[in-house]
């Protein structure tokens, strides 16, 4: 059904657009890339460990304004290029260590918390961060953002995709950037597989069925936390690095709260607790997000864009709504290990 | 073995703990009984990590434990049970016992990402070890099932196997019969007391009065806290202090 659902979504893209459909579902097919890797890694901490996290939006940040700040780019209102001299590749890899140490940094006097005093600590961090990013403008380039930065994954850019973009019209740097996106979480997903059925992905969903008795039985539940909370932050600052190639620009204001619960919304549509569930969760989402503009104005032949905007809204939200009714696990949930009841104590 | 000194804890205005000294010998079978509400619960969780005392000393082979993590007290050999059993619900019987069964190192990112040969051969050892303590106890038949697809009696079970499988020297079974059925009661019973006769110190909190005086070599009452009564059942049994708690004096 998972695959009959996305393969329809995916078809409406072509019935909708009559020009240029490929270049519409290349582009939402680049964001659901990014996205659904940043689900994988809320699902590493929510789905696996069963962490109510919701600041994984600042673990992106993190992971973009340390990349690009290592890279040639221009930040600030003045925008001359700065440069450290180190290659995208090196910067990439440590922005997902900064990521991750970011997740430690939080988890430390947050992970005790438990269920829903998780959430809250989280999702103000992630506001902190956020408003901290924004003010920091010696640094961060503030709210002018920070541009100029494309170049250095774009010259990595095969020649392949040059031509094929040419072909079909389409825009050779976000396909370069999508297919990245796609590349990492195939190569994410291989690990991740290795990890859950491991004796550490096993700790882990002890550790989210009941601390407890983990600790009873002489495990530091804590550490255990702590090593998946830097695990998927790791994940989701990969994700906010594409992002920020994606949009060509890095503003402050991507990675507001809504984010987050987009991911959330992802993977709860996916399927908690499963390993291939947020990519096909994040393809749908994303064909919701890109064509219900194109629906609406179907069914709404008056409406101005303001209001298709918040028939947009409407739609993901009856969507998760049917999907928590008639199947509450998700498209690739396991019945058996349906996660939502989260227990707080 | 397990000594306890002086071990205080209030809740508000309420004495939970209040005693002075106990010391439980090695290889006995201990009994704690009491009304409800007598602390026998939190005096589990005080010695056991999960609770910190207002006051006094708890020494676990004459090392001093008092307020150490609940983990670093079950890796030295004290493990406890629940009073609500705390299976791993969504994961399966064998997973249940291999995660037990499994040490830190084995458990560690790295060994797991690298797929280390040793960790294989440690997982098979583990394994084995968790087939034959579920064969004891007869729930082996069970190995691939979700554990909360078991009745009350068997998680009551597998949180029992979950505890030996790293043949621990002292074990905490904090109401090991509580929702259980008389005949799965008397299995229990009689595992408890082979665990006993292997030379494993076992400190049992239970209400069934019956089985107490049945298995235990020694009973200790606890009321509003303090230690009211400690001896052999015979003892106990007589003691007018016990009757009293239970029954309530007959001046109100």
């Amino acid at each position: 059904m998972t695959i009959f659902l996305t393969a329809g979504s995916i078809y409406l893209v072509f019935i909708l657009n009559e020009e240029g459909p490929l270049r519409i579902l290349f582009n939402l097919l680049t964001f659901a890339g990014i996205y659904g890797l940043a689900a994988i890694g809320l699902n590493v901490h929510f789905g696996l460990t069963g962490l109510l996290n919701f600041g994984h939006a600042s673990f992106m940040g993190v992971g973009a304004y340390v990349t690009l700040l290592l890279i040639p780019h221009a930040a600030g209102r003045e925008g001359e290029i700065t440069d450290t001299g180190l290659t995208f590749f090196p910067a990439l890899v440590i922005g997902i260590i900064a990521a991750a140490l970011f997740g430690l940094l939080l988890g430390l006097p947050a992970i005790r918390l438990r269920g829903d005093y998780l959430a809250i600590v989280t999702i103000a961090a992630a506001e902190i961060f956020r408003l901290l990013v924004r003010d920091l403008e010696s640094v961060t380039g503030g709210v002018y953002g920070i541009i100029n930065f494309s170049e250095s994954l774009q010259i990595y850019k095969p020649e392949f995709l040059i031509n094929f973009s040419e072909r079909f019209e389409l825009n050779s740097s976000q396909m370069w950037v999508g297919l990245l996106s796609w590349i990492s979480i195939f190569i994410v997903l291989i690990l991740l597989r290795r990890l859950i059925n491991s004796p550490w992905g096993r700790a882990l969903r002890a550790v989210r069925e009941d601390e407890d008795a983990v600790r009873a039985l002489g495990k530091n539940a804590i550490w255990l936390k702590l090593q998946s909370f830097m695990l998927g932050a790791g994940i989701a600052g990969l994700a906010g690095v594409f992002l920020a190639f994606n949009y060509g620009s890095l503003q402050t204001t991507t990675f507001v709260p809504l984010l987050t619960f987009y991911i959330w919304a992802i993977m709860i549509l996916g399927g908690v607790g499963s390993l291939t569930g947020p990519i096909f969760g994040s393809i749908i989402f994303w064909v919701i997000i890109s064509e219900t503009d194109r629906l609406a104005q179907l069914i709404f032949e008056n409406a101005n864009g303001q209001q298709l905007a918040g028939v947009r809204f409407i739609l993901v939200g009856l969507l998760i709504m049917l999907l928590m009714i008639f199947r509450p696990s998700g498209l690739l949930g396991k019945k058996e290990e349906l996660l939502l009841d989260v227990k707080s104590s | 073995m397990l000594k306890v000194h002086n071990l205080r804890k209030r809740f508000g205005g309420v004495k939970a703990v209040d005693i002075d000294d106990i010391s439980f010998e090695q290889n006995q079978l201990t009994s704690i009984i009491g009304p409800n509400g007598a602390g026998k619960t939190t005096f589990f969780d005080l010695i056991s990590g999960f609770t910190e005392g207002d006051e006094g000393k708890v020494f676990l082979n004459e090392k001093n434990i008092t307020n150490s993590q609940p983990f670093s007290i079950a890796r030295q050999g004290m493990v406890r049970t629940f009073q609500l059993t705390k299976v791993f619900d969504r994961m399966t019987v064998i997973e249940n016992m291999m995660f037990s069964g499994s040490n830190t190192k084995n458990d560690s990112l790295f060994r797991s990402l690298m797929k280390l040969s040793t960790q294989k051969n440690n997982e098979n050892l583990i394994r084995e070890k968790a087939f034959e303590i579920m064969k004891d106890l007869n729930i082996d038949h069970m190995a691939d099932s979700y554990a909360r697809e078991l009745s009350g009696g068997q998680k009551k079970l597998l949180e029992l196997g979950r505890s030996i499988i790293n043949d621990p020297k002292i074990l905490l079974l904090d109401e090991p019969l509580a929702g259980v059925n008389p005949k799965l009661a008397e299995e229990i019973l009689s595992i408890i007391q082979k665990l006993s006769d292997q030379g494993i110190t076992i400190i049992m909190v239970e209400h069934n009065i019956e089985a107490v005086m049945k298995i235990s070599e020694r009973v200790i009452v606890l009321a509003e806290g303090s230690v009211i009564a400690d001896g052999n059942p015979e003892k106990v049994r007589k003691d007018p202090k016990v009757i009293e708690a239970y029954l309530g004096s007959g001046n109100e």
